[in-house]
């Protein structure tokens, strides 16, 4: 029987802060209910201040909800137990400089209970599944921003959790980089774990997200199934291949004769720009 | 289904006494890569230095290089108060702010950590450190003053003989010169140094948990930390404010000082050990006790603090 709990539940999620003078209250997050269900990848997008990284620290406990709830696979997420099955990536993440990259992944998992040949195994692999083999003994002052994000993701990986939860995975990381880390977000939807990022970077999301979530001012504006969100119903996309003017002019008349059906258009599909500057600078890749 | 099977990387659930000492090990790792220890060529420089502050003297020939003796330990201890009590406020007001500007620590508190477990990693990180480096300072100052006592003991020795002192006087002169010699008691004051250190390091703990910077961190707790050297006055304020009169606002500054602050002077039975004087076995249990029950105070209330901050 498959397990029914979900890998996060958050009920009505208000949080307030205070602000600096005349304690006002600012509410950051406005009633967002969230359910990720085992093995999804989720995306929470929203414009800046919208409340997308207080919804996450309220997740992981970092902040404490005004009102509402939140569990990550039931275990409510104010309870230290509960992050034993999380990783989580911030935005932006400094680790600490005077550590190499292994030091760094053995240090987490250190903290993780983890200790001997299981950490010296789970080091070298995660290291392996970032690509940071050849960088392992240099220390993170001298690494990338690309580079910082990866081991970042492979700290968040380095217990092996159930849920992984992403700050903006790809802030600042030039487009070889973030298709690294898009990439590694395909291989761990693979295994099953469950993932849930925000982002701002809507091509990014619409890759990878098999559910999104839109907040705006600290509410959930709109949310559901990526396909279901952007399809445009009453719409038919047809892609031919080497396809000559004739037959093309064939459809265009058949489409013409029809009562009901109009031709919104015709034309080359486009390839984006990062497909474009991925295909120039990694000529070797397929 | 079958159940999932639990990954031996998730296994272990780890315990309070590990994440502690991994943190502890990681602060004290992250300090001595600041090059902390560059410290001690300063410090050797001192020691060294102050075999040669022979200043005149008006006393007999029997106590002819003594001061020597009172000099090294005067300037070591000295320097070891300084580093270790400036060294347990800065590293510890710098450490926590750090990780919250950095934001690592989002990361460690993200992971299955309590906070006091946080907490006690990076205080007991720096007092290692502070520990080790005064080892280390106690050591060089120890193998110096046994050098210098041995040199004067010698010297003294044939002047006394020479001189066809009685037996009891050179045993008497013998052992003037080894109090002023590395002893037990030199070692109980270094101990001391470093127990007042633990203080201030577990205050600053305190002070940083609410604190927006590092440098108020700093100062207030150098601030507190003189302020401690009051803090018997503010106790007999308070014990005898039913007669002197005392009104309501010096009373209650004196009980809040006189509570919540150590007697810092009681640490001045330091000075009495660099005089030559025995410190009594009693007085150091006493300051080790003082020192455990300020740390695990300050310690507990940083974890009051900070259980409910947010970040």
């Amino acid at each position: 029987m498959a397990d029914a709990t979900p890998a996060v539940e958050i009920c009505g999620l208000v949080k307030d802060f205070k602000t600096s003078f005349r304690r006002q209250m600012l509410r950051a997050v406005a009633g967002v209910s969230i359910r990720i269900e085992p093995g999804e990848v989720y995306g929470l997008i929203g414009p800046n201040g919208s409340g997308k990284s207080t919804t996450m620290k309220a997740l992981l406990g970092l902040v404490a909800p005004t009102a509402g709830t939140c569990a990550i696979f039931g275990q409510d997420s104010l309870r230290v137990d509960s992050r034993r099955e999380v990783g989580f990536l911030p935005e932006n993440p400094y680790f600490y400089k005077h550590l190499s990259g292994a030091e760094t992944l053995r240090f987490y998992g250190r903290l993780c209970g983890m200790r001997g040949p299981v950490l010296a195994d789970r080091v070298s692999e995660l290291l392996a599944l970032v690509d940071l083999e050849s960088a392992r003994d240099r220390r993170l002052g001298g690494y990338s921003k690309g580079m910082l994000q990866r081991i970042g993701l492979a700290q968040a990986l380095v217990q092996d959790p159930r849920l992984l939860i992403l700050d903006e995975p790809t802030a600042g990381v030039d487009p070889i980089g973030s298709r690294q880390i898009r990439d590694l977000i395909f291989k761990l939807r693979e295994r099953g774990i469950t993932v849930f990022l925000c982002s701002h970077l809507l091509e990014q999301v619409q890759e990878v997200c098999d559910h999104v979530g839109i907040i705006f001012q600290g509410k959930m504006v709109k949310e559901g199934r990526l396909e279901d969100l952007i399809a445009i119903e009453d719409q038919t996309e047809i892609v031919l291949r080497d396809a000559s003017p004739e037959l093309v002019a064939q459809i265009t008349a058949l489409v013409a004769n029809s009562p009901e059906a109009a031709l919104v258009r015709t034309g080359k599909p486009r390839t984006t720009l990062e497909r474009l500057f991925l295909r120039e600078t990694l000529r070797d890749d397929p | 289904m079958s159940p999932t099977p639990v990954s031996p990387a998730r296994s272990n659930r780890g315990s309070h006494c590990g994440r502690i000492s991994v943190i502890a090990t990681h602060a004290f790792t992250q300090l001595v890569r600041m090059k902390v220890f560059y410290f001690l060529a300063v410090f050797a420089v001192i020691v060294i230095g102050s075999n040669f502050f022979d200043l005149p003297q008006h006393v007999g020939p029997e106590a002819a290089g003594t001061n020597v003796l009172n000099s090294i330990k005067s300037w070591s201890i000295g320097t070891m108060s300084l580093f270790s009590v400036v060294f347990a406020i800065v590293a510890t007001a710098l450490l926590l702010p750090k990780d919250v500007e950095d934001r690592t620590l989002y990361t460690i508190l993200a992971k299955p950590v309590p906070r006091i477990d946080y907490l006690a990693g990076k205080l007991l990180g720096v007092l290692l450190l502070v520990f080790v480096s005064l080892a280390l300072m106690d050591v060089l100052m120890t193998v110096v003053l046994q050098i210098r006592t041995s040199m004067i003991l010698s010297g003294q020795m044939e002047m006394a003989h020479s001189r066809g002192w009685p037996a009891a006087e050179i045993a008497s002169l013998r052992a003037d010169i080894l109090r002023q010699g590395p002893n037990a008691s030199l070692q109980g004051a270094v101990w001391a140094v470093f127990l007042r250190a633990s203080i201030m390091a577990s205050l600053a703990l305190l002070i940083s948990t609410f604190s927006t910077s590092t440098l108020f961190t700093s100062i207030t707790s150098f601030l507190i930390y003189f302020i401690g050297y009051f803090q018997a006055d503010a106790r007999d304020i308070f014990l005898e404010s039913g007669t002197a009169g005392t009104g309501w606002v010096a009373r209650t500054v004196s009980l809040f000082v006189s509570l919540v602050l150590p007697d810092f002077h009681l640490f001045n039975v330091i000075d009495a050990v660099i005089q030559g004087q025995a410190m009594p076995l009693i007085r150091l249990w006493e300051l080790t006790g003082i020192g455990l029950f300020y740390a695990v105070f300050y310690v507990l209330a940083s974890w009051f603090i900070f259980a409910e901050k947010e970040f």
